[in-house]
């Protein structure tokens, strides 16, 4: 039967889609080859295919599973961390606090600095299109003053290019979404912003006035669902403030 | 829009689509209705039931953020939910390797089954003994192997040390084993 079975791993071809999909499902694929494999599963809808027959055709081993009721906290920690309070969160009321002002102040004058630094350092991860070639950028730096975003302003459109510097996917699944800040106003939602590709997000005409010298552009991270949101549900994760357009 | 066909003999599908619509009373009442289920298949392959919480945890979190790219027409919302459980126990598993006890595989020995939880056994009793049936007939070493892989959550490595065996021929078998399953499922 299997007479040419042998030590030499690296020997055999590397196994088709199908194999593939079923080692997935079975679980004997390491950390490594796992990560990879449900990337792929995200991205080629082919191969998800062939995944989800597997699992059909494991469902009765399963569902064999014994029944173990879970402890009361469980649920209780579920809501947490999807954002579920037992009030409604005074979202807003963040972005009218003083001291978190002063602070985003001051991640915005170190991005400045940072910009310069990244201009020498690293290119951008995609060449932005001929009309954004040239002109001031703002920059959107992370808390740890690195930078998350480059942003570039066309006004004349009503459009912003946005450039991310690749870098961690949130744990819990939320998703970017960009929002401007007219001075001392309130944020608006402009949508939902990549991690990875670069973009151009146009500003509804409603907004465009905002989109000026002192205005600022932050990134919060938000369930998918919903977005544009009325008002951001957290702390940004980064921020810019447009100086020269 | 257009609601799609709904199993009316099958809630659980019921609710998912309501949780796909953000509807948060149906997703607590999908928790009620399965978390006890799902926390079992976390437990078969994270024994330590703090740890198979926390698991359960990110399982319902991921429903949430994934129910609207759930497809009645093309699995059930048991089934669904069961596969995110199985696959964040496994990732568990894998982030936690080394801390496995590894117990010896006697591959010649046929292995008995688990038993089978009393709910959903009607639904599932025609597919299971057609899978019993299928893994039934391979030889004897491909179906140690896979069941062993499948309740344990074992990599071909782990599998390899446990067995004795070099692992491209571990590889070899349950991939043969694999093919030769859907020939017999799909029949």
């Amino acid at each position: 039967m299997s007479t040419h079975a042998n030590n030499n791993d690296s020997a055999a071809p590397p196994p088709g889609d199908e194999v593939q999909a079923a080692e997935y499902v079975l679980g004997v694929l390491d950390e490594v080859s796992r990560r990879r494999v449900s990337l792929r599963l995200a991205s080629d809808a082919g191969f998800a295919r062939l995944v989800e027959g597997w699992e059909r055709h494991f469902s009765p081993w399963l569902l064999r599973a014994p029944a173990t009721e879970p402890s009361a906290h469980v649920w209780e920690q579920i809501c947490e961390r999807l954002g579920w309070r037992e009030e409604p969160r005074p979202a807003p009321r963040l972005w009218d606090n003083a001291p978190f002002w002063r602070r985003a102040a001051g991640i915005a004058l170190v991005a400045g600095i940072v910009a310069t630094v990244f201009s020498i350092s690293r290119t951008p991860p995609t060449a932005p299109p001929e009309e954004f070639a040239a002109g001031p950028v703002t920059v959107l730096a992370r808390g740890d003053g690195t930078t998350g975003w480059i942003a570039r302003i066309n006004p004349s459109r009503g459009e912003v290019l946005l450039m991310p510097v690749p870098g961690t996917v949130d744990a819990a699944g939320r998703v970017n979404e960009l929002w401007i800040i007219p001075a001392g106003g309130k944020p608006h939602s402009l949508g939902l912003l990549s991690h990875e590709l670069a973009h151009t997000i146009t500003v509804p005409s409603e907004l465009r006035a905002s989109l000026v010298a002192g205005a600022t552009l932050a990134v919060t991270l938000e369930d998918r669902a919903g977005i544009p949101h009325a008002a951001p549900s957290s702390e940004p994760v980064a921020i810019g403030n447009i100086r020269t357009i | 829009m257009e609601l799609r066909q709904q199993d009316v003999s099958e809630p659980e599908n019921a609710l998912l689509a309501r949780v796909a619509r953000g509807d948060r009373e149906a997703f607590e009442q999908l928790y009620r209705a399965t978390s006890a289920r799902l926390l079992g298949v976390c437990l078969r392959l994270v024994p330590d039931r703090g740890t198979a919480e926390d698991v359960l945890q990110d399982v319902y979190v991921a429903a949430w953020r994934k129910a609207p790219q759930f497809d009645p027409v093309r699995a059930s919302a048991a089934v669904w939910l069961a596969a995110i459980a199985r696959h964040r126990a496994i990732d568990r598993l894998r982030a936690d390797a080394g801390q496995r006890e590894l117990a010896p595989i006697e591959l010649a020995e046929a292995q008995p089954d688990p038993a089978p939880a009393p709910a959903h056994q009607a639904e599932a009793d025609s597919e299971r003994a057609r899978l019993d049936d299928c893994v039934g007939q391979l030889e004897p070493k491909r179906r140690s192997l896979i069941r062993t892989a499948f309740f344990d959550g074992a990599t071909y490595e782990e599998l390899a040390a446990r067995s004795g065996s070099p692992l491209g021929s571990v590889k070899s078998w349950i991939r043969r084993g694999l093919l030769q399953l859907r020939a017999c499922l799909e029949a």
